[in-house]
């Protein structure tokens, strides 16, 4: 009786750990793609601006590329959180 | 190097018929930097007037324009031809007057002619169109005109229709559109008008044309398959021009714009009735050599003076000093912005940062070989001056990613010690790095069965490099920053200006000292072990809290809302995480292609050499293939932007303005011509 509490125990303990495994890779990927998403809009109005603005004085690319490159360190974050997570 | 070459305003004085010799001499030197006469104004300069071209000026821009046009027209481009130095100017002067005019014409011709027949293919193909409606009607096209008491309508419609009035009708149903004819009488034709109109009724023209409109396109698809290989001959024939004359063409160019430059200069020098001045920026070094070969050439009849320099408010132009090796960077440098004469020039910083960087995210052997065989393809291709110089920059960034890859022991997402050891083992021999596994932190992910009984990458340390390369970066561009503030800056604006950049680096190295001081991190100072103050926080929490806030305080002082940016401290180090981040993710591509293809398919292939198994190796390699393909792309854009990202945006926004004059000399580099 006692032997078999302690299997059971033990499967449930190794279950838990997977689904926390799961869970961290599921926090991970959240955190990878929705900062993804977020640099994505935030690049999007910033990009066309900056082409617009490239096509019409080509001097303004330098600038127009650090513009629109300022909102990537969001997604940078995402992936040191995820990384942070799973490893 | 650091910084700008250092400059010196010459002003050159003679009469008016010196014009010539010294502006031909000036020319040659390619150094002397012209500040373009502004008539009105300044100081000294009372009564004088802009020049006037010399003469021939304008006889050789007529023959520059029409050379340009031949040139467009046959489209050679002198970037795409390998310079070559065949002909003296004399030489092409008369070659110039006696082949010109003759080439011109050939080409003018064979153009119109391309040109006319490209508008008759139109035409053609116009009247197919307007034809093609007609094919599923089963009559000529004649019928459909000249009538004096019947209407025509011709076109698509919704769907059928049915006429009240006596006609003749024609409906033909096809998937898109229908298409309906209809002959009615002209008294009635509001009605039939009406009736259409519901039927959401399209008109379409008739056609000026005669016979069966299936014979009628046919006779018209032979016309142009006619006209195209005409213009294939036309084009032929220009090919023909383009490869026979390319290398006259360019040296014409080249001589003609020499020309028309020198005739032209005039135009931006003072002048009076009997003289003229010319001002503008020679190097230093060769001021000697520029004053003394006009005096030379001259006769003695020039007066050259060195004009005192005020760095503040004289417009001098830049020019890049730096050492061989770090001359390609200076394309990036002036992709962002040149740097100002009195600021320091980072370029030689770039140069040697950025293929570290670019290594770093890369850091695979197999990788930076195939950059560098893009790099050898590429330079045959890219004639161009910045196209060579991007490619050296590139060709760095390759070999940087090589010495990284072996650091990291990566190949390809293999590691590089079991590839030579599949290679030697292959030849009998003993793999003398079979156990190594990285001199740096190991990347390599627990992905496939390529990877079996590995560890798994180190990403803590990896993140903790990347951290530290920032804080690094950061101070230094901080440093600068100081540096030029105390150089460009005057009084009390000064003092704030470099308290301010001190402050910076105060509140990030106090949160560094306060993060120390409370956690134990590795690859870091470990201050925990400091005496205990107050609170149960020990010193060393203390100094780092004193750090920040005198920090904040000098940056407040400087302008308060500076103070609202001090959370970029954290994103700017944080950034750095990129390094990591990026070639960690390029590994996990190239480690899933490599399971993918490997172990999925090949191996499983190999086992069984079947039919199947060996549509499995095939379809592995495919997916090997394109895998990698996309990565290397993938690295490519991610290795370069973000490498040359953490320069604009992490490293230069701390200490450097640019906006620079650019240093454009007076003459020409000559490639095809000699002098």
């Amino acid at each position: 009786m006692a032997a078999e509490v302690v299997a059971i125990a033990a499967t449930d303990l190794a279950s838990i750990q997977a689904s926390q495994m799961g869970m961290k890779a599921i926090g991970a990927g959240l955190a990878v793609g929705l900062t993804g998403v977020g640099t994505g809009v935030a690049e999007m109005g910033i990009g066309a601006a900056a082409v617009g603005a490239i096509a019409e004085n080509k001097d303004f690319f330098g600038l127009g590329l650090l513009f629109t490159v300022i909102p990537e360190t969001i997604v940078i974050f995402g992936l040191v959180v995820g990384l942070l997570l799973l490893f | 190097m650091l910084k700008p070459k250092q400059m010196s305003r010459l002003l050159i004085a003679a009469s008016r018929d010196q014009m010539g010799p010294v502006v031909a001499e000036l020319y040659r030197h390619h150094l002397f930097h012209i500040e373009e006469y502004v008539e009105g104004g300044a100081e000294g300069y009372e009564g004088f007037k802009i020049g006037s071209p010399l003469s021939g000026a304008s006889e050789a821009s007529v023959d520059l324009l029409k050379i340009r046009a031949i040139e467009n027209a046959v489209s050679i481009h002198g970037d795409d031809i390998n310079s070559a130095k065949t002909c003296s100017g004399s030489e092409l002067k008369s070659r110039i007057e006696r082949e010109l005019p003759v080439l011109e014409q050939e080409v003018e011709e064979l153009t119109q002619k391309r040109s006319k027949l490209d508008n008759r293919v139109k035409e053609f193909e116009q009247k197919i169109t307007e034809i093609t409606p007609f094919v599923s009607i089963p009559a000529d096209l004649e019928i459909y005109r000249g009538y004096a008491g019947f209407t025509v309508f011709a076109g698509y419609v919704a769907q059928e229709v049915t006429l009240s009035v006596p006609n003749e009708m024609h409906f033909s149903k096809s998937k898109e559109k229908n298409f309906i004819v209809v002959i009615a009488p002209t008294g009635q034709r509001n009605e039939v008008e009406r009736a259409l109109q519901e039927a959401a009724y399209q008109s379409v023209p008739i056609p000026d044309e005669s016979g069966a409109p299936q014979a009628r396109i046919d006779y018209y698809a032979g016309q142009i398959t006619a006209l195209t290989k005409e213009i294939a001959e036309t084009n032929a024939k220009l090919d023909a021009v383009k490869v026979q004359h390319a290398g006259f063409l360019v040296a014409c160019e080249e001589f003609l714009r020499t020309e028309v430059e020198q005739t032209e200069a005039p135009l931006r020098f003072a002048t009076t009735k009997q003289t003229f001045v010319a001002e503008g920026w020679v190097p230093s070094d060769k001021v000697e050599a520029v004053s003394e070969s006009l005096v030379k050439v001259t006769g003695g009849k020039v007066f050259v003076t060195v004009l005192p320099t005020d760095i503040e408010h004289d417009a001098v132009p830049v020019e890049y000093n730096n050492p061989k090796f770090a001359q390609p960077a200076q394309m990036l440098m002036d992709i962002y912005s040149r740097p100002k004469y009195t600021e320091v020039d980072p370029t030689l910083m770039l140069a040697i940062v950025f293929p570290i960087f670019f290594g770093l995210i890369v850091g695979d052997v197999g990788y930076g070989l195939v950059f560098l065989a893009m790099y050898f393809g590429l330079r045959t291709m890219l004639k161009g001056e910045d196209g060579q110089q991007l490619l050296t920059v590139f060709r760095n960034a390759s070999i940087s990613s090589i010495i990284f890859g072996l650091l990291f022991n990566e190949f390809l997402g293999f590691k590089f010690s079991q590839i030579t050891g599949w290679i030697l083992g292959a030849g009998g021999l003993v793999n003398p790095i079979e156990h190594y596994e990285s001199l740096m932190f190991s990347r390599h992910l627990l992905i496939g069965a390529t990877e079996a009984g590995g560890h798994g990458p180190a990403i803590p340390a990896l993140m903790i490099m990347a951290i530290w390369i920032g804080v690094l970066h950061i101070s230094l561009g901080r440093v600068l920053g100081m540096y030029n503030h105390a150089k460009q800056d005057h009084g009390i604006h000064r003092t704030k200006t470099v308290v301010a950049n001190f402050g910076w680096l105060a509140v990030m190295w106090g949160i560094l000292i306060a993060i120390w001081s409370n956690v134990v991190m590795p690859y870091m100072p470990d201050l925990t072990g400091l005496p205990v103050v107050a609170a149960g926080f020990n010193i060393g929490t203390f100094i780092g809290g004193a750090l920040i806030l005198a920090g904040v305080i000098c940056i407040a002082w400087d302008s308060v809302l500076e103070v609202i940016e001090l959370p970029t401290i954290i994103s700017h180090v944080l950034s750095y995480a990129r390094l990591v981040a990026v070639g960690l993710s390029s590994v996990a591509i190239a480690m899933v292609v490599n399971y993918m293809s490997i172990g999925m398919f090949i191996g499983p292939g190999m086992a069984d050499l079947s039919l199947v198994g060996i549509v499995m190796i095939v379809v592995g390699l495919v997916i090997f293939l394109f895998g990698h393909t996309l990565n290397i792309a993938l690295g490519l854009l991610g290795g370069g932007l973000h490498s040359i990202r953490l320069h604009y945006v992490e490293f230069f926004t701390k200490f450097y303005k640019g906006g620079g004059i650019r240093y454009v000399p007076f003459g020409m580099k000559r490639r095809f011509t000699e002098e």
